[in-house]
């Protein structure tokens, strides 16, 4: 018998792969990547729970959330082209045009 | 050790390699092919878990869809050969304290501060049936209905978005 | 129960052990003679020219795009096909409206020449 809170770490410590990999990187789409891991990080939890309080709430949403992280994908790399069309690099430090 | 605490220790060992493995890998190719195994280890716990249908969406959204057109985008872009640009010196230790910090935090919070003794229940042969999937049909067309059709108007909007932003004006030049 | 899926991880095992086996063989029996024409991209034929990761149009991407958002429609569809005779007329109602929304991306990517090739 494996114990839910094995689970609940592993989400965690992916979630905190994903939050580093955010914090450390500074190519566009690398950070974009790290953003799905954190998404899928919360749906593993959400999974682990639906499954312990045998109700399907948890499955529900995680499904909703995999809608909407591709919704999210096909927005945010469009906004990653975009950018690339006019800085011609996905560097994060140089998208500083609105700096004051 | 039973069966499946070995299951569950081998595929969370590849689960993190993978994503550690993205997060360190020069090349953004590398880095969305290594996702794409942790996305695929994340579906075999779903099967774990008793939800064979979460594990196939994730299997044909995430892995299968949303990756192809990360790689679309990494060779539309030729990303592999950017050189790196300049980073503050603090950056990669601040990084790494706080993401320590996160870590010790989010394990203090489930394991030391409100751990729980309940147990995977493994699923029975009713959870791959027609009636647990009409069970969630159910759920998600009556108690979800809202967010079901809030949905579609996210994929909308989602649609019109990545037009306007990728679609040049006619005539407009490459 | 997961004893079910054991036959998934067979095939997937099998599938790249072959795969291996298809490319070792080859490696270990096949004669290794290297000479400065064999080694060339295209044995007599051009030299290649630039790089060999050539950038793409964005066409491609507009394109999986637009296949991303339909697919998760269409997975939206299962799991009402399989109670749409329990919910009856409310659900076809449901996912008449849902499709009604979406149509409306669809004629605006038809519009904008979205689906065409130029």
């Amino acid at each position: 018998m494996v114990p839910q809170d094995y689970y609940i770490a592993l989400s965690a410590i992916l979630f905190t792969i994903g939050a580093l990999g955010v914090l450390i990187r500074r190519n566009a789409l690398i950070i974009f990547m790290s953003i799905e891991m954190m998404l899928n990080a919360a749906n593993l939890a959400f999974v682990t729970f639906a499954n312990t309080y045998q109700h399907l709430n948890g499955r529900i949403i995680a499904f909703f959330v995999i809608a909407v992280a591709a919704a999210e994908v096909a927005v945010g790399l469009a906004l990653i082209v975009a950018i690339f069309k006019s800085k011609h690099s996905i560097d994060v430090d140089q998208m500083s045009s609105l700096k004051g | 050790m039973s069966p499946e605490l070995i299951l569950f220790l081998v595929l969370s060992l590849v689960a993190i390699a993978a994503a550690i493995g993205m997060l360190i890998s020069p090349n953004p190719v590398y880095s969305a092919l290594f996702l794409v195994i942790n996305f695929s280890t994340v579906a075999v716990f779903y099967l774990i878990l008793g939800a064979p249908f979460i594990a196939m969406a994730q299997i044909t959204i995430y892995a299968g869809a949303i990756m192809v057109l990360f790689l679309f985008v990494i060779m539309l872009l030729g990303a592999e050969k950017l050189a790196p640009g300049k980073v503050l010196p603090y950056q990669k230790p601040l990084a790494i304290g706080l993401a320590i910090v996160l870590m010790v935090e989010s394990v203090y919070a489930v394991l030391a501060r409100n751990p729980s003794d309940a147990e995977i229940i493994v699923p029975t042969e009713a959870a791959n049936s027609i009636d647990a999937m009409r069970d969630l049909g159910i759920m998600l067309f009556s108690d979800y209905l809202l967010p079901f059709e809030v949905t579609s108007i996210l994929l909308l909007v989602a649609m019109i978005g990545a037009i306007v932003l990728t679609k040049r004006a006619k005539g407009e030049q490459e | 129960m997961l004893l079910e899926y054991l036959a998934i991880a067979v095939l997937i095992v099998l599938a790249t052990v072959v795969a291996l086996i298809a490319i070792g063989l080859g490696g270990l029996f096949g004669p290794k003679k290297k000479t400065v024409n064999k080694s060339m991209p295209y044995e007599s034929g051009m030299m290649p020219i630039g790089p060999g990761t050539r950038r793409m149009p964005v066409r491609y991407y507009l394109i999986g795009v637009l296949f991303i958002l339909f697919d998760i429609e269409v997975v939206f569809f299962l799991p009402w096909a399989i109670v749409f005779r329990q919910l009856g007329w409310f659900g076809l109602i449901e996912m008449v409206v849902f499709v009604a929304i979406l149509l409306v991306g669809y004629v605006y990517a038809w519009k904008k020449g979205a689906l065409e090739w130029e």
